[in-house]
């Protein structure tokens, strides 16, 4: 085995970069090369033009088949563009975790993380290769399913900016919930455990956030102040205001409704839970995707460090 | 020859269990070294912390000058190490597994493919290009583990136990592939539970117990350590009490004891002397018309070394 002298490599920019880690290449030709990525994508926009098509009938049975009115076909346009964004909400919530909680425990479990950690690959480009190749995939499903969101352009009611921040959301959930997936997988032995953990913590998240919006209701009725609120109090409202803004769905529900009534797409202004005043506070959309950003960073940051931390 | 590897006090504790105690030996530039212990010696753990996978708490080893605790890449771009249970990426052709370890040692695609075909060849795996890692029997995953240990051309190979599990032919032909590889000028340290092959193959051995290393040396060495005097086997057809008798009359004869085994009984004699001696004591058994059948010395047993070094003490 002679070597042979290789020309120097010309500067690489961040993509080139990001693309030469080998870690992509083979997860996502893995991933390509059954049988099993087409039937997920088969099945993920199967699913959700079944959905459409059933919406639609209802709509149009319901309120009958010579409606003309544009005003309803607008209504009909931005149920079905709805029903897309929170059906996409709750598949990237299934498949994500999915993808990844067996990158690294699947590594294990196989006994090939000691080829790989013993290479000269950086336990960053490991977590950053397995993360890219899964967020990939869920990224090809949510971008699949623009052509079908876009069908409520034809029915009038949603404009570019709902397309713009739905797909922006979906993108940073689509990525956080891949980050998941992989941050419990890199410090469990086994993938099954790893991916009841992926999904135990989203349940969890679910119920408190359900939990605190049932105290919030009961709250809401007892609280018959009119006074002016304090500053304490003014937290508390903008603290809860954040911890439902992490909510996919209240976030894509609470933004598309603010954005209908208050024609705003970064500002809404919102009652205190306390006393009668108003307060400006950021549309959920935005806390949401820099909340999910931070997250997802966080998550990264742990990952790379459980990966790289030596044997115990 | 230098010292490529140099373990320096090295030691590993698991909570109050010591895995390894005060390690101090080198390895030399190009010799196979055999690191042999029974179960839980410290053989895997001492192999780990030299490929980086596991910290010690005390001390320190060089790979050709570099720190495994400071110069992580370096000391990981001149070893190749394969794990005891290894496992392969099945959905990969043997070509594209190849390959991906040699882009995970950034080695540029153009030299990739002519290593990957040059490795092929050497373990003989060139015509299973094209198939599945799946499809591989676990002696030619054996061996595509030896061809991924060379990508990227290191000077070390670090092979835990790579013979368990396969079948004669596969462990001889394993075994040949080391040679080669060994020919090549590489520096091998591997352990094994196969005595002879660790025999056969090793320069030096080094028995781990305990965590400590118990002995160190070439297999002459050891033997002359633990085994001071020759160890003769004496066959006979009949007369072996009056053999045993005069032979411990004899000169240089220290013991000789009656060994049974199934097929026949023998003799077996712990002689101190030179060979022209070892040569007078069989003249003098034929000379008394002694139904000799077979006279032969034991060879050099690991095995035998083995067993009187060690204690079975496990940590």
């Amino acid at each position: 085995m002679e070597t042979t002298n290789i020309p120097p490599a010309a500067p690489k920019n961040f993509f080139s970069r990001v693309l030469d880690n080998p870690i992509i290449t083979k997860e996502l030709k893995g991933r390509m090369r059954g049988r099993q990525g087409f039937i997920i994508i088969g099945v993920y926009l199967s699913l959700i033009s079944f959905f459409i098509f059933l919406i639609y009938l209802l709509l149009v049975l319901s309120d009958g088949l010579s409606n003309s009115d544009p005003g309803f076909l607008q209504v009909v346009g931005k149920i079905i563009f709805s029903t897309v964004v929170l059906l996409e909400f709750l598949m990237i919530g299934f498949i994500g975790p999915a993808l990844t909680s067996g990158a690294i425990a699947s590594e294990r479990e196989r006994k090939t993380i000691d080829l790989l950690k013993t290479s000269l690959l950086s336990a960053r480009a490991i977590v950053l290769g397995k993360l890219s190749s899964a967020a990939a995939f869920l990224l090809l499903l949510v971008f699949t399913a623009i052509p079908l969101q876009s069908l409520a352009f034809f029915l009038g009611g949603v404009g570019m900016a709902e397309i713009a921040i739905s797909t922006l959301m979906l993108v940073v959930t689509a990525i956080f919930f891949c980050a998941l997936g992989l941050f419990f997988s890199s410090f469990t032995q086994r993938t099954l455990i790893a991916t009841v953990y992926s999904y135990s913590s989203i349940l969890i998240s679910f119920i408190l956030f359900i939990m605190l919006l049932f105290s919030i209701g009961v709250f809401d009725s007892y609280n018959s102040s009119s006074v002016s609120p304090t500053r304490f109090e003014n937290m508390i409202t903008v603290t809860v205001w954040v911890l439902f803004s992490t909510n996919p769905f209240f976030a894509a529900i609470m933004s598309e409704s603010i954005l209908i009534d208050e024609q705003s797409l970064y500002i809404t202004t919102s009652n205190s839970f306390f006393g009668s005043a108003t307060l400006s506070l950021l549309s959920p959309w935005i806390i949401y995707v820099a909340l999910y950003i931070l997250l997802t960073v966080i998550l990264i940051s742990l990952s790379v460090y459980f990966v790289n931390r030596p044997d115990r | 020859m230098s010292a490529i590897i140099e373990f320096k006090n090295l030691s590993k504790r698991f909570k109050t269990r010591i895995a390894v105690n005060s390690l101090n030996f080198n390895i030399e530039s190009g010799e196979i070294f055999g690191l042999v212990g029974p179960n839980g010696a410290g053989k895997t753990t001492t192999m780990r912390m030299l490929v980086t996978l596991l910290k010690p708490d005390h001390g320190e080893i060089y790979v050709g000058g570099h720190s495994i605790r400071k110069n992580v890449n370096e000391v990981r771009r001149q070893i190749g190490f394969m794990p005891d249970s290894f496992g392969v990426y099945g959905d990969m052709t043997v070509q594209e597994y190849l390959d991906f370890f040699g882009a995970c040692y950034k080695i540029h695609p153009a030299q990739r493919a002519r290593l990957t075909d040059d490795l092929l060849e050497l373990v003989d795996l060139g015509h299973r290009r094209n198939d599945m890692v799946d499809t591989l029997s676990t002696g030619l995953k054996q061996r595509l583990g030896i061809a991924r240990v060379l990508i990227h051309d290191p000077g070390i190979l670090v092979l835990d136990e790579p013979a368990s599990g396969l079948d004669p032919r596969a462990r001889v032909e394993i075994r040949e592939l080391l040679l080669e590889v060994a020919r090549l000028g590489k520096t091998i340290l591997f352990s094994s539970h196969i005595l002879a092959d660790v025999g056969e193959l090793c320069s030096r051995v080094g028995i781990l117990e305990d965590g400590k290393l118990v002995a160190l040396g070439t297999l002459e060495q050891l033997r002359a350590h633990v085994m001071p005097h020759r160890q003769v086997h004496i066959g006979l057809l009949d007369r072996r009490d009056e053999a045993q008798i005069m032979l411990q009359s004899l000169a240089g004869v220290s013991e000789v004891r009656t060994v049974d085994n199934i097929t026949r009984v023998s003799l077996e004699v712990d002689f101190s002397g030179d060979d022209e001696a070892l040569h007078q004591l069989l003249v003098k058994l034929l000379a008394e018309n002694y139904p000799v059948i077979h006279f032969s010395e034991e060879s050099n047993n690991l095995e035998e070394v083995f067993m009187r070094t060690t204690k079975g003490i496990v940590s």
